[in-house]
């Protein structure tokens, strides 16, 4: 009994309690809408949502897909990172999709070197570093305008998000694949750029697995690790809950927010380039908006409570049931439904807070009255002793 | 049958872990000023949001004129003609007067149309009853604190309340407007009006009330009458204990300059004047240097220039023979510069973080906290903390762990002042060390300010208070208008003059 | 809380009662029959006769219908496209119905080859047999999954040779042989554009526009092809120097607001006639020529009952047509007869001179006048059949031509 009321207490616990409950009003609500479209499918349908891969026929083909999810994981994982580091300095990274997209484009245009000029193979060491590099220089842009001018991040994101876009198309067009309107694969022009897979490509059965989902994992452990364990972890949280104290205390606010922004942009490039540098899907050149991963990181950081280590299964989460919204039956649905109902639990996902503010209240009300009712009854017990 | 206004009969008031009001009984006589005196945390607060509804109270009731009633929200209070004038005034300020007065009961026609000359009439005519002179065609940004607390007294009044809770009223004002709010407010309560009135300041209790309702830690000592006590059994009642209102200390025996400000001019956020004008001026180490005035008059700008907040518009600084005119606030406190800041919740704490956290701000970098490679040394954190919470007596739900936020205001500054302190600095600025203490608190930390000083530092304290300017300081620097514009010595001058200086009338 | 526990438990007891009672009125009736809605224009019956394959049919033994379960994959449009998708989709789904066979479609969750894999493999899970997939985009998706999965037919639309040998890295020597099971249909697009350009020149306009989608093959065949049409008929009529041709992608296959103004400005300035070549980017197009009472060129299908019934009556004044619908039919037959023939690419062009019974033409509909009458259309056929006229497919160059054309690159 006491080990649960303290488990309950406890915040990482409600964190993860209202995350799930977020996500089981997700699922409802995305039923309901089910039934209203076609009654006789829902249930089906939101089952294929949550089966995802283990729709597949047999464990093989179940493993490949699984991969795939995993695959696609490893992206979103490095965007919510993205978003959550800022937030926890109270920044709200929306750049995020721009410096993903940046990211992209800088290590796919040199890993696509060689498709124009054979004789130059770059690294995927490389073209994945100077990704990085790009993504935290863009960051480095919001965060400077923001110390220096007090640009609100949001703004300066966003209009870096469209510069991003457009410069990377343009960085882009010359590797694109004439006949299409699609990068080069790098697996036909540019193997050396490929991210080694250490046999994980075997396991899974699906050459998309590659070190970019470890390394996903890792660093979020780091960024966990530098947040909770670190000076510079404490420097960067006291600025972004309380700028002036940490000015006041000596902390060098600028820099931090600085710094802030280009780990920022670096690890939302570093998703960016990962997972095209394992060749899972080609740019294409002719896009009008940024990919939908950077705003995406934002739902899986605030359905993972802010925490880079929640971040990892909320973001797999997401991708799990995204990639499950293709098998939903198209006869009777129309192929939105899968992002309707992601969507539903996604935008739920924001009243983590809300519902956990709710619980904290409730446990309080709860302890009022119990102790009243213990008082009444010590009284009530003492008014008996003094009659008899 | 006593014929009281409002009672407040047994109520009792928890929140986990702490029991914030238990068994409290207060009844307001009609016609009377009634004070509520009570420490920091001794749940004056939690009293007063019961009675607004804010709270709902496990046990107890609420009578109004004899007749229990349900209050569930402050609409409900208002209804029963309770009205409050709260520390920081909740004015519009790009508003008139007027506009202020009737905000939230405008008279309106049928129609919806404004109508403005009734209302002015009748604030005229009660502003004219009660001695409150404003004008209400005034700008609120434009009119003096007292005039802005009047403006407040006569939303009050114009809302046809009975019961006025005036809450710390006079922290904001000068001496001279404080004396002419206790002839208002005596005034009110002639009238009819009933009056509750908060405070720890036990002289203006003595002056201006009936009777007295003493709290501590959430329990209800006593009421008693004015007239039949001293101020010493007010404290008493209040602290559990005595307290001695003078500081005892030796006389000062200043030697080396510590701080050296030479010509130092600091630009004004809000207006086109410089904050600080051409201000020069030394502490040396052994003495409390006591920069007195009322609110607003660069003494905050002042501070930040000496602390590298702000950068000066020109002038100099030296510390310990160094010029630390454009030296990093990191460096000037490492070299030694300590400040409790003026306002706790937006420089001295990071709300957010725990209580341990928030212990180390100012050298979690040092190498006893944070290892070569940057990782933090949670372990020593955890255990200076601790020393720090026993030794300077802070208290909160959890100990090291609690939130900063979760904490008392007087406990909040309790640990800034603990931190600022045992930094061993040699120079304290300590800028309202007091703001919003207890009396037992406010004792504590004078002792710790004057053992510092008898350490053998220096001690530049900014206050508003006159009795802690009196009694604490060896040297005495009024500030008006961004000048220094008298010094004095706390042995030879009285409150008086000092009044006079901070209000503009005299200078040197 | 308990309020909301308690709207909660409604909330699922409600969803519950739903389940039950569809669980109990269900389960007799079938399959439901198609309840998507059909877009207006689908009754534009393709009036091509679906040519008799070349090969007759040796084997007449009837496949039976249950065996035949197809199933298309989108590209990275919908099937509500107006264009590539909705024709298959449309032209699949009226077969399959009438020959009772099994049919749904698949859409990627996104625009990637991998997902496109994902898809097929999904539908080939799923028990289906004969994968229908419009575009290009499904070259490489084609290559990693049709030779592991030989009793699937891999029906492709578009897919070309190129496409296919690049996507198996084998372009350099073009050596990858097509297994049995992947048949791939590519257009003559240029043809089509070739005889809306001749239309354009000879009904009279000398102003005119040719709006693209994206600058994907199919869609610059037919803007090449255009261009050749505009300039050979001016060059026949002797109005080189009158003609003028602007030329744009929209960069999209769907019109907004930034191509409709864009088109508000050409036809403003003048232009009577544009050529919207690509999905639904005609709506632009319409959109601003209906302001100045000029015209458009439909594309893919026969577009005028569908433009005309959206904007105004007569805008239309042709379209370039090519019979997806036409071929999924035919090929969806022979695989039913086991007449279906794999391992080959073909290009549908002309097959006839009767100008109805071929792949690319222009609709009936056509605003036929004095300077180009169906005969003048049938003679045109012909000389194309004959390759008395020959038009370029080259997709890397623009055509070199006499008028003056005013390439002006992508809207966005």
């Amino acid at each position: 009994m006491k080990h649960n009321r303290s488990l309950i207490r406890n915040s990482g616990f409600q964190t993860f309690a209202t995350s799930i409950l977020c996500i089981i009003l997700g699922l409802i609500v995305g039923y309901l809408a089910l039934l209203i479209i076609h009654a006789e499918g829902a249930g089906e349908a939101i089952g294929d949502v949550m089966k995802n891969f283990f729709t597949r026929p047999d464990s093989a083909s179940r493993m490949k897909y699984f991969g795939s999810t995993l695959a696609k994981t490893a992206p979103l994982i490095f965007c919510s990172l993205s978003v959550l580091f800022a937030y926890k300095v109270g920044l709200f990274n929306i750049g995020a999709a721009g410096q993903y997209c940046l990211g992209m484009g800088v290590a796919l245009r040199l890993a696509l070197e060689s498709a124009i000029n054979p004789e130059v193979k770059i690294s995927w060491v490389v073209c994945l570093l100077c990704g990085v590099l790009a993504g935290g220089i863009s960051g480095a842009i919001c965060g400077l305008l923001k110390a220096f001018c007090n640009v609100n991040v949001v703004i300066s994101g966003i209009m870096l998000n469209w510069i991003s876009l457009y410069g990377t198309n343009m960085l882009l067009k010359p590797v694109m694949n004439p006949t299409g309107k699609d990068t080069f694969r790098l697996v036909s022009k540019a193997k050396q750029a490929l991210l080694p897979t250490l046999g994980m490509d075997k396991l899974f059965n699906n050459q998309y697995v590659t070190i970019a989902i470890p390394c996903a994992v890792l660093v979020a452990v780091v960024i966990w690790i530098l947040l909770e364990k670190t000076k510079l972890g404490y420097e960067l949280k006291a600025t972004g809950n309380n700028p002036n104290a940490a000015k006041y205390c000596g902390m060098k606010e600028n820099r931090n927010i600085i710094l802030t922004m280009v780990i920022a942009g670096g690890l939302a490039a570093m998703g960016g380039a990962m997972y095209y540098l394992s060749d899972f899907e080609q740019w294409n050149v002719n896009s009008s908006s940024v990919p939908a991963m950077g705003f995406n990181g934002i739902a899986a950081a605030f359905l993972g409570g802010l925490n880079p280590i929640g971040s990892i299964f909320s973001s797999y989460f997401i991708t799990h049931i995204t990639m499950g919204g293709g098998n939903v039956n198209l006869s009777h649905y129309c192929p939105q439904i899968a992002d309707l109902i992601s969507a539903v639990i996604i935008y739920l996902c924001g009243f983590v807070l809300f519902f956990k503010t709710m619980v904290n209240n409730s446990l309080r009300k709860s302890d009022e009255r119990r102790i009243m009712r213990q008082r009444a009854a010590e009284e009530a017990a003492n008014q008996e002793g003094g009659n008899s | 049958m006593e014929n009281y206004a409002i009672e407040m009969l047994n109520i009792t008031k928890r929140f986990p872990g702490i029991i914030a009001n238990d068994n409290i009984t207060l009844q307001l006589k009609k016609g009377e000023i009634h004070a509520l005196l009570g420490e920091n945390g001794a749940g004056k607060s939690t009293l007063m949001s019961v009675l607004f509804g804010l709270y709902q109270p496990e046990e107890g009731i609420i009578k109004k004129d004899g007749k229990v009633v349900r209050i569930n929200d402050p609409n409900d209070a208002n209804r029963l003609g309770i009205g409050m004038v709260h520390q920081h005034f909740k004015l519009v300020e790009c508003f008139s007067v007027l506009d202020n007065i009737i905000l939230g009961v405008e008279p309106t026609s049928s129609m919806g149309v404004l109508q403005k000359a009734a209302a002015r009439e009748k604030v005229l005519a009660l502003s004219e009853k009660y001695g409150l002179s404003v004008d209400p065609d005034a700008i609120i940004s434009d009119i003096t604190v007292g005039m802005q607390q009047r403006t407040e007294i006569l939303k009050m009044l114009y809302r046809d309340n009975e019961i006025l809770i005036f809450d710390e009223p006079t922290a904001v004002l000068t001496p001279r407007e404080i004396e002419e709010l206790m002839l208002i407010m005596q005034g009110l309560a002639k009238e009819g009006k009933s009056i509750l009135f908060i405070s720890h300041k036990l002289n203006e209790i003595m002056m201006v009330s009936n009777r007295c309702t003493v709290l501590r830690k959430g329990k209800y000592i006593g009421t008693v009458n004015i007239r039949e006590t001293t101020k010493e059994e007010l404290s008493r009642m209040m602290v559990g204990r005595d307290v001695e209102f003078v500081v005892p200390k030796d006389p000062a025996n200043p030697t080396d300059v510590v701080l050296n400000v030479e010509n130092m001019t600091v630009s004004s956020k809000v207006h086109r004047n410089n904050a600080v004008n051409n201000v020069s001026f030394q502490v040396r180490k052994g003495e409390i240097v006591c920069i007195a005035g009322i609110d607003g008059n660069g003494q905050t700008e002042l501070v930040y220039g000496l602390t590298g907040l702000e950068p000066l518009k020109s002038g100099k600084v030296e510390f310990l023979g160094k010029d630390i005119t454009k030296t990093s606030i990191r460096k000037r406190s490492l070299m030694g510069m300590s400040h409790i800041p003026e306002d706790r919740h937006k420089h001295g704490l990071v709300l957010d973080y725990s209580l341990e956290n928030n212990m180390v701000l100012q050298r979690y970098f040092e190498k006893d906290f944070t290892s070569p490679i940057g990782f933090l040394k949670k372990d020593n954190i955890r255990k200076y903390a601790e020393r720090l919470i026993d030794q300077y007596d802070v208290r909160s739900g959890q100990g090291p762990i609690t939130p900063a936020r979760a904490m008392s205001g007087g406990n909040q500054q309790k640990a800034i002042v603990a931190r600022e302190i045992d930094k061993d600095p040699k120079l304290l600025i300590a800028v309202q060390p007091t703001r919003g203490l207890d009396v037992g608190a406010i004792e504590f930390i004078h002792k710790q300010i004057v053992a510092h000083r008898d350490a053998g530092n220096a001690v530049l304290l900014v206050s508003l208070e006159l009795e802690e300017v009196m009694s604490l300081s060896d040297r005495i620097l009024v500030m008006y208008e961004g000048e220094i514009v008298g010094e004095l010595d706390p042995k030879t001058t009285t409150v008086e003059e000092m009044g006079l200086y901070m209000a503009g009338a005299k200078r040197q | 809380m308990k309020k909301i526990l308690a709207l909660l438990l409604v909330v699922v007891m409600v969803a519950a009662m739903f389940v039950a009672c569809d669980n109990q009125k269900t389960p007799e009736t079938t399959k439901a029959p198609e309840n998507t809605k059909a877009p207006e224009n689908t009754k534009a019956p393709e009036n091509t006769k679906a040519p008799e394959n070349t090969k007759a049919p040796e084997d007449t033994t009837p496949v039976e219908p249950t065996g035949m379960k197809v199933a298309m994959v989108t590209d990275y449009g919908d099937i509500t496209d107006e264009s590539f998708n909705q024709a298959t989709y449309e032209g699949a789904k009226e077969w399959c119905a009438a020959n009772g066979a099994d049919f749904t479609y698949y859409k990627p969750t996104g625009d990637s080859t991998a997902e496109r894999v994902a898809s097929i493999e999904q539908a080939i899970a799923d028990g289906y047999n004969v994968l229908l997939m419009p575009g290009y985009a499904f070259a490489e998706a084609i290559v990693e999954t049709v030779e592991a999965n030989p009793d699937v037919k891999f029906i492709a639309l578009d897919v070309s040779e190129y496409d296919l040998q690049a996507a198996n890295g084998t372009d350099a020597d073009f050596s990858w042989q097509y297994p049995a099971n992947l048949y791939s249909a590519v257009y003559q697009e240029e043809l089509a554009g070739y005889m809306a350009g001749v239309a354009a020149v000879k009904l009279g306009y000398e102003k005119i526009g040719y709006l693209g989608g994206m600058a994907v093959p199919a869609v610059v065949r037919y803007g090449y092809g255009f261009v050749q049409g505009v300039n050979d008929a001016a060059k026949e009529l002797g109005k080189v120097d009158a003609i003028e041709l602007k030329y744009v992608y929209g960069n999209q296959f769907y019109g907004d607001a930034d191509i409709t103004a864009y088109m508000d400005t050409w036809y403003n300035a003048g232009t009577q006639v544009v050529f919207a070549c690509g999905g639904g980017i005609y709506d632009s197009a319409a959109e601003a020529a209906k302001k100045v009472g000029a015209k458009v060129i439909g594309v893919d299908v026969d577009q005028a009952p569908t433009i005309d019934g959206k904007y105004a009556v007569g805008m239309t004044v042709t379209s370039a047509m090519k019979g997806l619908s036409a071929t999924v039919k035919t090929l969806l037959g022979q695989v039913k007869d086991g007449s279906f023939q794999g391992g080959k690419v073909e290009t549908l062009g002309l097959v006839s001179e009767t100008p109805t019974e071929n792949y690319v033409q222009l609709p009936a509909s056509t605003q036929w006048a004095d300077g180009f009458t169906e005969a003048d259309y049938n003679q045109l056929v012909a000389d194309l059949f004959s390759r008395k006229i020959t038009v370029s497919n080259d997709t890397e160059n623009a055509p070199t031509v006499e008028i003056a054309v005013d390439y002006q690159g992508n809207i966005k």
